[in-house]
């Protein structure tokens, strides 16, 4: 049994292995984990980053894969007041590097993740079938330490760690299930990566709600995520539009057999062309079709349900609940009147208390208000409108991509000077990709050769789909490049 | 044209060629990914000037079926 007051998200939990120990809380492949069982794992990790000799407050690095082990383990962090720092594994070194420089691990944990300085361990150095199952809360743990360090893309090309507290994780999944109405009766598909603060969302709104979570590798193999919404009798699943994209364009209308069974799908991480709003209404008239609109440092702030926005699809919603308000203000931090561009704000009791990095909260709050960096307005009714972004990032799918690191990278192959800004997916797929303007100079290697040296810097989705060479980079008499320019 | 269709899917999730078995599933490996199969097919498509019927592609999951798809386009 879990004691765990300072954590809402373990108090529900044990909750529901208290009242429903045999109901599944978790399928990994042929892996079924009750809550009762799941409760016992999170024990027994727990226990083992004890005698790691972990105290309260030390950071934990968690390699993010769907395999279940790391669901005890990050369940076990937040049980002894340790912090998680998740990753990805896929990650490039230099990332994994960064991160390690800035959070200093007292433990790295997890599979395909090592790190030098550290001490790595594999989740299989956990005893799983240990019979002492029971750890203690250390003294002072409260809701407002923080638990979890995510880290997110920074417009100057470095991540930036987002302090989210215990209460902060939890407010979100449930502002969250408020709205969608996740309940205990639902099972859930879950092909996002958890290393993003989408997937590992949907994962803590599950399990708060008491339902069942299915992890499903990705999108890829749509037979594989078919099969299981059919014979998991899946109710709902968490999509960026990329994704829906990628569905829409290898299955057709395919889905539109689960019309009937799926009561909610949540989607998020970019903007979606409202004709795909509109398919997905067609396609799954019954179903909840919520879309929040949100960032890693103040997670799911709006939601829209299409349905119920039918004549205003392009709106990015409304507050998540009655604990989050959102403003739009000035550059002096005004309110503007609505109808008026400004840039969108947002505070409640899931936005971030900090960034890890003192350096990274200069400019990012107006008081508490959190400055999201997107330009908007709200309309009378009290919808939000977005109408621009303030911070050059390109997203791409759904992960959002600093122009400056790509350009960081190029100049590192040999390009004097280039400029990288964000072009419509010519597939269709992604929404945005980069496109790199390279300064030409003699000796210059050709966009080959650049584009085989990039492969072994940046992740596959960094690396430009458009190239351009130009005899120079427009720039600001500050030596600042004029991106709208290049657009243009 | 089963090593050639390899070839073209290691290439393109810049894999190891070993990795790339007739049972290998989109999905199977992190590289794998939509974007990945996406882009494993169009360059499959483009190299090998095949054009897969868009009702079959939501079959072509494994190594081996896009093999014997491309083996059926090329008769």
């Amino acid at each position: 049994m879990i004691y765990a007051p300072h954590s809402p998200l373990l108090c529900d939990i044990a909750a529901h292995a208290a009242n429903n120990p045999d109901k599944t809380a978790v399928v990994v492949g042929d892996n079924r984990v009750t809550y009762a069982g799941l409760t016992d794992n999170v024990g027994r990790a727990a226990l083992f980053l004890r005698s790691c000799g972990l105290e309260r407050g030390d950071r934990v690095m968690l390699a993010a894969n769907k395999e279940v082990e790391f669901i005890y383990c990050y369940l076990a962090a937040h049980l002894l007041g340790l912090v998680n720092v998740v990753v990805d594994s896929a990650s490039p070194q230099e990332r994994i590097d960064y991160i390690v420089s800035v959070t200093h691990p007292a433990l790295v944990l997890g599979n395909g993740i090592s790190v030098d300085g550290c001490r790595p361990a594999a989740f299989d150095a956990i005893d799983w079938s240990a019979g002492e199952t029971q750890a203690a809360v250390p003294a002072g743990t409260t809701a407002c330490d923080v638990a979890d360090v995510m880290f997110t893309t920074g417009t100057t090309g470095v991540p930036k760690g987002v302090c989210l507290s215990h209460a902060n994780v939890a407010a979100s999944a449930r502002n969250t299930n408020g709205f969608i109405g996740t309940d205990a009766g639902d099972i859930e598909a879950l092909a996002l990566p958890l290393s993003h603060s989408f997937g590992l969302g949907r994962l803590r709104c599950v399990l708060m709600a008491g339902a069942t979570i299915v992890l499903v590798n990705n999108f890829a193999n749509l037979k594989t995520f078919f099969n299981v919404i059919e014979q998991e009798h899946v109710t709902g699943f968490g999509m960026v539009p990329a994704a829906w994209q990628y569905i829409k364009r290898l299955s057709g209308r395919r889905i539109a057999r689960f019309a009937e069974q799926l009561r909610y799908v949540e989607i998020g991480s970019a903007a979606m062309p409202v004709e795909d709003k509109r398919l997905l209404m067609e396609l799954l008239p019954h179903t909840r079709l919520c879309m929040h609109y949100g960032l890693t440092e103040a997670s799911r702030a709006l939601f829209t349900e299409f349905h119920a926005a039918a004549d205003h699809l392009e709106s990015v919603g409304r507050p998540a609940s009655d604990r989050v308000e959102a403003v739009v203000l000035d550059d002096e931090g005004n309110a503007v009147p609505d109808g008026v561009d400004g840039e969108i704000c947002v505070r409640g009791n899931m936005v971030t208390g900090s960034y890890l990095l003192p350096d990274d909260n200069q400019g990012a709050f107006f008081g508490d208000w959190f400055r999201t960096g997107d330009w908007g307005h709200r309309t009378a009714n009290g919808d939000f409108f977005l109408t621009g972004r303030k911070k050059e990032l390109i997203n791409v799918g759904g992960e959002k991509v600093s122009p400056v690191a790509i350009e960081q990278a190029i100049k590192r192959l040999g390009i004097a000077d280039c400029a990288c800004i964000a072009v419509p997916d010519p597939n269709g797929v992604l929404g945005e990709v980069p496109k790199a303007f390279l300064c030409r100079t003699a000796g210059a290697p050709c966009i080959e050769e650049i584009k085989a040296g990039l492969t072994q810097l940046l992740p596959a989705h960094e690396i430009p789909v458009e190239w351009e060479w130009v005899d120079n980079i427009p720039r600001t008499a500050s030596g600042k490049i004029q991106r709208l320019k290049l657009k243009q | 044209m089963d090593t050639q269709v390899k070839e073209i899917i290691a290439r393109v999730l810049n894999v190891d060629p070993g990795v790339i078995t007739d049972t290998l599933c989109s999905g199977d490996i992190p590289q794998w990914d939509s974007v990945g199969n996406l882009a494993v097919l169009s360059t499959i498509e483009q190299e090998l000037e095949v054009e897969f019927p868009l009702e079959d592609l939501f079959d072509l999951t494994s190594v081996r079926s896009i093999i014997d798809e491309v083996n059926k386009l090329t008769k």
